[in-house]
């Protein structure tokens, strides 16, 4: 099947009432309230907080998007700042600084950039805004959860293990190649979650972008083969997230290691 | 330079809290120097100042000098890798490489350019750490599953394979059985023939058995519950262990002997 069948099958386009929306939104968030409420659940606010967030963002997103849609050149802009969010947000949760943060960014990049190219280039998808944005958008999300797991597990690992660590380090090893003893494993363990969800596809769950498809009209095989460009394309972004960034962050949290405080002595 | 070591009013905080407070003294070059003293009396931070392998512990802070063959390890000069090249270290607990026994060996000859003959570079220094005879056939093994002993001897012969000139060992014993302890300590005189030893030792007979000097840390305790180590006497072994000239240490190296 040709990428153009799947965007112009007569049926694609599917319409959406703002008011039925509106109306179905307002009564799942009120049932939710309901049942929370019922139920005795606390973070009842966090959850209409989280509601009101992601109404807020999509409607945000849409209209970038859209503009986007007719301004193709600013898919650049988005992809860049969403790279940049991402690092930001991925170093935060590793607790690294700032040039961890530029290993990082690095490394989601390079994750998505090689998956991105060899779709476009192969032609799986359009050469186009509409099908790169989003698809390179989803890479970019999933380098993100990689790097973030990648550099928690290497500093959780090297803390766990930090006699063997020091046992490198006793020997002349800086901190970065020590951290490259405990690359590879901390790099597996975070492909786990999409080794599993690569796995269960169709089985447990039904992935997002199939999902979005068939809500948007399209067949369920072109639904399938955009998945699995997505579920395929996420595994090579994950092997090579997580190889850089724990490769490029430093094995310790930023206050250890870097440099000793020494002060005059006191004679 | 007779000195390898010369620590000049030395003290090691971690965050708030004193480890050791102003320690003055010169290690010199060959034969093994012994420190020993109660729990918390600061040995093990004043070892571990000595390749700055404090510098991984959070909040660690060093007041005063330490140089090492005359230079200030802690200027912004020095090469640590340089510095912990030269200066080796036995860690308590044997902590082996999670590969193979010749991997473990020739760990530290390839991090600072593998030699032309790495080969015998592993085998003498498995011989020299006393382990050779009882590898040879397993040394693409794992080495892991070697007992604790000879996990230990594996450290040292890694140690041994950068060609140190000091090697530090931090209670290498402490796991160990008495026939395993036995054999470490012999190695340990072997080695001092050749290299400096700085060694930490809860075990009392060990210091006496093994060192040629011997250096007595007392943990003070304070008003509020903390406490810092300090450097009580220093000396010739058998003069620390025979006649020490301070009351604490004489208090502590009887009662060490049962």
């Amino acid at each position: 099947m040709s990428p153009t069948s799947i965007t112009t099958r007569h049926n694609a386009h599917v319409d959406v009432n703002p008011l039925r929306t509106g109306i179905a939104l307002a009564l799942l968030l009120s049932a939710a309230f309901a049942v929370m409420t019922v139920g005795g659940l606390s973070y009842r606010r966090e959850m209409l907080i989280a509601a009101a967030r992601a109404f807020v963002q999509l409607i945000v997103v849409a209209l970038v998007i859209a503009w986007i849609f007719t301004h193709p050149q600013g898919a650049f802009l988005y992809l860049g700042i969403m790279l940049i969010v991402a690092a930001y947000t991925s170093n935060r949760r590793i607790g690294g600084d700032n040039r961890d943060r530029m290993g990082v960014l690095l490394a989601i990049f390079l994750g998505a950039a090689a998956t991105t190219t060899i779709v476009a280039v192969t032609g799986a998808l359009e050469f186009s805004a509409q099908t790169l944005l989003p698809f390179a958008a989803q890479m970019i999300g999933g380098a993100m959860t990689t790097a973030s797991l990648a550099g928690v597990r290497l500093r959780d690992d090297v803390h766990d293990q930090l006699t063997t660590f020091e046992g490198y380090v006793a020997l002349g090893a800086t901190y970065q190649q020590a951290g490259r003893e405990f690359a590879k494993r901390a790099s597996e363990k975070s492909l786990f979650p999409t080794l599993d969800q690569t796995k269960s596809a169709g089985l447990v769950t039904l992935p997002g972008a199939f999902v979005g498809m068939l809500l948007g009209g399209a067949s369920p095989l072109a639904a399938a083969q955009v998945q699995l460009l997505v579920l395929i394309g996420l595994l090579l972004v994950q092997a090579i997230t997580a190889l850089v960034t724990t490769r490029l962050i430093s094995p310790l949290p930023p206050d250890l290691g870097r440099s000793i405080a020494v002060t005059e002595a006191v004679a | 330079m007779n000195d390898v070591f010369v620590l000049d009013h030395v003290s090691v905080s971690y965050g708030t809290t004193t480890a050791l407070r102003d320690v003055s003294m010169t290690i010199p070059r060959g034969g093994i120097t012994s420190l020993i003293g109660p729990s918390g009396c600061g040995k093990s931070t004043l070892l571990r100042t000595l390749n700055r392998l404090n510098d991984l512990v959070a909040g660690a802070r060093l007041e005063g000098t330490v140089t090492f063959d005359g230079a200030d390890i802690h200027s912004p000069d020095t090469d640590l890798v340089d510095l912990r090249r030269r200066v080796g270290m036995v860690f308590q607990k044997p902590n082996p490489f999670p590969k193979s026994v010749y991997d473990n060996v020739a760990y530290g000859p390839r991090l600072h350019g593998s030699p032309i003959d790495l080969d015998g570079l592993v085998e003498r220094s498995l011989v020299r750490a006393g382990l050779w005879d009882e590898v040879t056939d397993d040394l693409t093994k794992p080495a892991t599953p070697l007992s604790g002993g000879q996990q230990q001897r594996l450290v040292i012969a890694r140690c041994l394979a950068v060609e140190p000139e000091v090697i530090l060992m931090d209670e290498p014993t402490a796991s160990l059985d008495p026939v395993a302890t036995a054999t470490i300590e012999e190695l340990t005189r072997e080695l001092s023939a050749i290299y400096t030893i700085v060694l930490v030792t809860h075990d009392l007979r060990q210091a006496a058995r093994i060192s040629d000097r011997t250096a007595f840390f007392a943990a003070h305790a304070h008003d509020d519950d903390t406490r810092h180590g300090e450097l009580v006497e220093y000396g010739p072994t058998a003069e620390i262990f025979d006649s020490p000239a301070d009351e604490r240490t004489r208090e502590y190296v009887t009662g060490g002997r049962d």
